[in-house]
Parts: C-alpha cells; sequence; structure tokens
C-alpha cells in the first residue's frame, strides 16, 4: 500500500514537475515503486532487465534536458490529467478488474498476493500517461506519458500467469526505445525552437 | 534458435549499422548483404517448424515466411535506393532495426510479444523520419507519430494482457470492451482513420525512403499482426458474438476505405496520392476482414502485401521526382524512368489486372457486396476515386509531352520500380503460388472464429 501512495505521489511529481530532469527523477521513482509493489511475481533477474530499462529510459532524459531549467510547464494540463486519471482509474478497475473476487486483504508494506494493489497501480499509471500524453504540447510531455503508460503495462503484465523473462526483456527494450526517440525528438525540438 | 536466426542477424546488424552509419560505403553493401543473408535463412527454413527463444514460442508459418520474404525483398530495394540516390546515414540502422523486428512478429506465436514487437519496430523510424529539422515541420511529424504509436501501443498491450488474465465467467461485455480497445489501438497504429492528422503530415514532411519503410513495411506488419493477434489470442468469438464489433471494423474500414480515397482523387502532390491511396486500401481490407470470411481475410491480406510493395516503388519514384524537379512541379521531363514507375506502381496500387494486386481486390470486392450490397457498391467507388488520383497524377506527369526521351543520369527509381513490376506481374500470372500461404492462414483464422 505504502508502495501504491509512493507511485501515485511520484506520477504527480513527474505530472507537475516544470524541468524535465525532475520528471526524470521522479519518473525512475515511479519505476522503483512500481517494481516496489509487484516484486513477488518476477524473478530478481526479471526485476534487475526492467530496472535497467527504466535506468536507461531516465539516463537519456536526463542527458537530453542538458540543464536544470529545461523543461515544459504543464499549467493547467496538470489539473486535466490528474482529474482524469483519478475518474479513469476507479472506472477501469470497477470494469476491468482480473485480480481475486474474493475477499482481498492489502497489507500496507509487503508483498500483494491478491494483486490488487498492483492493478490500481497499473490503472493510475496508464490513465496518467494517457491524459498527459493527450494534451503534450512538445515531446517533453509525450515521452514523460509514453514511460509513465509503458510503466503501467508493465505492471499488468506482471499479473499474467505466463513465463515472464522474454515479455520483461521486450517491455524493457520498449521503456528504452520509447526513451530514446523521446529525447531524439526533444533534441531535435529545441534545435528548432532555438534556432 | 534457429527460426529465430533472420531476425536476430538483422538486430545485430543494426546495431553495428548504427555504429557505422556515417560511412555510406560501408553500411550500404553490410546492409544489403545482412539483408540477402536473412532472406536465404528464411527461404531455407521449413513451414511448421517450432522452437523457442528464451521463454517465448515461435513457429514458422507460410503466411509469415511469404510475408518476411516480401519485407526482406521491400527493405532490400529501398536500401538500395537510399545507398545510390538518396543518401541518409540513419535510415540503414533503421530499415534494419525495423526488418529485424517485422520477422519477429512473424515468427512469435504469443500475442503479446507480437504486439511488443510491432510497437519497437514503430517507434524506430522516429529516427529518420527527422532531417533539415530547420526548414520543415519533420520534427513535428515525427513527434505526432511517436505519440500516435506510445498510445497505441501502450492501449493494445493493456487489452492484450487484462483480456489473457481474465477469467471465463466475465460477462461478455467485459470482453468486447477489450476487443474495441484493441481495434482502436490497431487504428492508431496503422493510421487507418483517413482524417488522421499525423499520416498526412508525415506524407509531406519526411524524407521519402522513410515514408516508404513506413507505408511499404510497416504499415503491412502492422494488419498482418492485427490478424494474427485476433486469430492467437482467443477474442475472435466474442467478436461472432457481439455484432456491434464487426460494425466498429466495418465501420473504421468504410470510413477509411472512402474517406482515404476521396482525398486521394484530389491530392494535391504524389506522395499524398500514394499516402492516401494506401490509406484507402487498409480501409477496404479492413472492411475484407471485418467480414470474417475466407475469401474476405485472404483478399484482405493480399491486398496489404501487394499494396505496401506499390507504395514503396510509387514513394521512391516520387522522392526521386521531386529532387530532380527541385522547386518547380515534378513532371516525367525531369526523371522519365521514375515517372513511368510511378505510374506503373499506380497500376498495382488500384490493383489492375493482370498485377497480383487484383485477386486481392477482387475477392474483397465480392465478398463484400455478398455481405451487404452497399458496402460492396461503396469499395467499387473507393476504387474509382483512387482510379482518378492515379490518373490526374499521370496527366501531371506526362501531360505536358516529353520533348526528348532522355533516361536520367542514374536511374535507380525507375530500375526498382520496373523490379517490382515485373514481380507483380510474373504473381499475378501465377497467383496460387502467393496466395495458398495466405489461404492457409484463412483457414486458422477460420479456425479460431469457432472453436469447437
Amino acid at each position: 500500500m505504502i508502495a501504491l501512495g509512493i507511485v501515485a505521489l511520484a506520477t504527480l511529481a513527474a505530472n507537475g514537475s516544470r524541468q524535465l530532469r525532475y520528471s526524470a527523477f521522479a519518473l525512475l521513482g515511479v519505476s522503483l515503486a512500481a517494481n516496489a509493489v509487484s516484486a513477488g511475481q518476477l524473478t530478481m533477474w526479471e526485476l534487475a532487465v526492467e530496472g535497467c530499462g527504466a535506468l536507461v529510459a531516465f539516463g537519456v532524459l536526463y542527458v537530453a534536458a542538458r540543464d536544470r531549467t529545461y523543461g515544459e510547464d504543464p499549467g493547467w494540463r496538470l489539473w486535466v490529467a490528474t482529474v482524469v486519471a483519478a475518474a479513469a482509474t476507479a472506472a477501469c478497475f470497477a470494469t476491468l478488474r482480473t485480480a481475486s473476487s474474493e475477499l482481498v486483504t492489502v497489507p500496507l508494506i509487503g508483498e500483494d498476493p491478491s494483486g490488487v494493489t498492483a492493478q490500481v497501480a497499473a490503472f493510475w499509471l496508464i490513465s496518467s500517461g494517457i491524459a498527459i500524453l493527450v494534451t503534450a504540447r512538445t515531446p517533453v510531455r509525450g515521452s514523460l506519458g509514453a514511460l509513465l503508460m509503458v510503466t503501467g503495462v508493465e505492471l499488468l503484465v506482471r499479473l499474467l500467469n505466463v513465463p515472464q523473462l522474454g515479455l520483461t526483456l521486450l517491455l524493457a527494450w520498449i521503456q528504452a526505445v520509447i526513451g530514446l526517440a523521446g529525447a531524439f525528438l526533444i533534441v531535435n525540438e529545441r534545435v528548432v525552437r532555438e534556432a | 534458435m534457429i527460426i529465430a536466426a533472420a531476425p536476430l542477424i538483422l538486430a545485430a546488424a543494426a546495431g553495428f549499422a548504427f555504429a557505422f552509419r556515417k560511412r555510406l560505403n560501408v553500411v550500404g553493401p553490410f546492409s544489403l548483404m545482412s539483408i540477402v543473408a536473412a532472406f536465404t535463412l528464411v527461404s531455407a527454413m521449413p513451414a511448421d517448424l517450432t522452437g523457442a527463444l528464451l521463454d517465448l514460442e515461435l513457429r514458422v508459418t507460410d503466411l509469415g515466411r511469404l510475408a518476411s520474404l516480401v519485407i526482406l525483398a521491400t527493405l532490400f530495394l529501398l536500401v538500395i535506393d537510399v545507398w545510390l540516390d538518396e543518401p541518409a546515414y540513419n535510415f540503414f540502422p533503421t530499415a534494419l532495426a525495423v526488418g529485424a523486428t517485422a520477422l519477429g512478429v512473424l515468427v512469435v506465436t504469443a500475442p503479446l510479444a507480437i504486439f511488443g514487437l510491432l510497437v519497437l519496430g514503430l517507434l524506430v523510424p522516429v529516427g529518420s523520419f527527422t532531417f533539415q529539422v530547420q526548414r520543415n515541420r519533420s520534427v513535428d511529424a515525427a513527434s505526432r507519430h511517436f505519440s500516435f504509436v506510445a498510445l497505441g501501443g501502450c492501449l493494445g498491450l493493456s487489452a492484450l494482457a487484462l483480456s489473457a488474465s481474465l477469467p471465463h465467467e466475465q460477462p461478455a461485455n467485459t470482453f468486447v470492451l477489450l476487443v474495441v480497445v484493441l481495434v482502436v489501438a490497431f487504428a492508431l497504429l496503422l493510421a487507418a482513420i483517413p482524417f488522421h492528422t499525423h499520416a498526412a503530415l508525415l506524407a509531406s514532411e519526411v524524407p521519402a525512403a522513410a515514408l516508404a519503410l513506413y507505408f511499404g513495411v510497416l504499415v503491412p506488419t502492422t494488419f498482418i499482426a492485427f490478424a494474427e493477434i485476433l486469430t492467437l489470442s482467443g477474442l475472435l468469438p466474442a467478436i461472432v458474438q457481439v455484432v456491434k464489433v464487426q460494425d466498429l471494423l466495418h465501420g473504421i474500414g468504410l470510413v477509411s476505405a472512402v474517406g482515404g480515397a476521396f482525398l486521394a482523387s484530389g491530392a494535391p502532390d504524389l506522395r499524398r496520392l500514394v499516402v492516401y491511396s494506401v490509406i484507402s486500401n487498409l480501409g477496404a481490407a479492413l472492411v475484407g476482414m471485418a467480414t470474417l470470411s475466407g475469401p474476405g481475410i485472404i483478399g484482405a491480406l493480399a491486398s496489404v502485401i501487394v499494396t505496401g510493395t506499390s507504395a514503396s516503388g510509387q514513394l521512391l519514384a516520387a522522392g526521386t521526382l521531386e529532387r530532380r524537379s527541385g522547386p518547380d512541379r515534378p513532371t516525367a521531363r525531369h526523371a522519365p524512368m521514375a515517372a513511368l514507375a510511378f505510374v506503373v506502381g499506380g497500376f498495382a496500387m488500384i490493383g489492375a489486372p493482370p498485377l497480383l494486386g487484383f485477386p486481392g481486390r477482387f475477392f474483397m470486392e465480392l465478398i463484400a457486396y455478398q455481405f451487404a450490397p452497399l458496402t460492396g457498391a461503396a469499395l467499387v467507388v473507393a476504387t474509382l476515386l483512387l482510379i482518378v488520383g492515379q490518373l490526374r497524377a499521370v496527366v501531371a506527369l506526362f501531360g505536358a509531352g516529353l520533348e526528348r526521351w532522355t533516361i536520367e543520369s542514374r536511374p535507380v527509381a525507375g530500375v526498382i520500380g520496373a523490379v517490382i513490376f515485373i514481380a507483380l506481374l510474373i504473381g499475378g500470372i501465377q497467383p496460387a503460388g502467393f496466395l495458398r500461404p495466405i489461404a492457409s492462414f484463412a483457414e486458422e483464422f477460420l479456425k479460431a472464429l469457432r472453436p469447437l
């Protein structure tokens, strides 16, 4: 439950930040907390692979920012994204919940075998990501939204009862490539803006 | 492991090509050799061969092998064009990486893995879409493409993950909702909606070769992946039970087919004509698939594969014509071979007999009439509008006449267009070899539709 709270707060921090570097740090926090939410479902290797994907994405966004001040002011988009994400998370959980429908207990610290926490975190991240991506003006917030969504997808995939290594590796690659493509666009967009 | 050899070779080659991307005389031939090696491996692989990589199951299907060979041949032609005629060093690693992911999509059997590889493949071209960023809006076009792919990709992956984890006692509406999300995700990825702003922006702002890579290789791969995912995910029975999903597919398909053809008929330039024609053909293919019938599926897949190949030829020709014309309007006077290649590519695009595009279009329109006369009529109207658009291009290119027939100094796009035309002509005369693998996939699709 605490990890879920950290995911929510880190998402808000990433969403509300005006500086890309702070958003990148917040994204790393989201990823670490998301790993903590569902650490029991993956082996150490699989966690390491996903961690690498998140680190690469963080690293390239951090470097792409070039200085502390560069970023996109979310303005009113912060509130729209937050309200939409909160409403969509509740709606998704009500309609698409796949976690066990039996009585569940959600521990404050430690594993949640029912998967409810992971699913709530996944829906929150995906809806936040969509809201941020759809309202983004530049690749800065576009990349941020896309990376939040991928982190949410990773959580959903972990709930599947199938071998995970191949899928984990694939999702880590997607995360890294989104980070790279986003950074490439950020750098080019800055060139255009400063020309 | 042997099944994954071809995509792995291309992936490794993409890494090497990235390291040496600025040495065109090294990276060009190297990329061609890698593609030839992958082509040889795929051709030598027997159908129904199975294997595993990590914990992902792999399988060589007839359709997968056919599509892989067509994609590799198209990539080969694109790389030749960029190496000899339109140097762009970002293109080589991008093309090889796209080839690796496309081949991966065609051998992996898990729907989530197919979709994940597809998203990777669609993200990679962002690097080759941007060029001379201060003179055009290519960054804007690439950003929109990036957003659409990220949005569609994550929505599709989420829908597949949820559908795989839903208990079977869920109400049918939940499955229907997930299928709708999946269809919308593919519509975002495919640019299958004609008023898709990023397709129009891509058409006007990005290099012709990168555009050909997207519309010639990635779009057909995405469509095939859509059909495969529907077959393998177990969602097809839900589509049959609830007519609304079938109607949604029909709706998107018809809007794309007619809307795309309408825009193509009045397209202001050659590139947009090709892009809108592809969108129209994709829409017609969606209609074919939405009929959930054997001929519809065969027609849809055959049409999409041929559309990809002919779009590549036409886009390369359009790029050459634009470069040779400079600030003037492109005409055959500047590059007659490329103009000719554009025109013959148009024949394939409209599905004219005896080219290979004809059987697919014939099947689709026939089955659409049987499904609903209005749908069939709409597809015929779409074809007529495409013919109008292509004829307008012929008039624009050759209308002023040719004072003297001088072949351009390096007619790369013209030769590539001729090669594609001859291949489509041979395929059209002997269509069985092309249609049989697609028919075997259609059989699997129909079995998945009504499981015993």
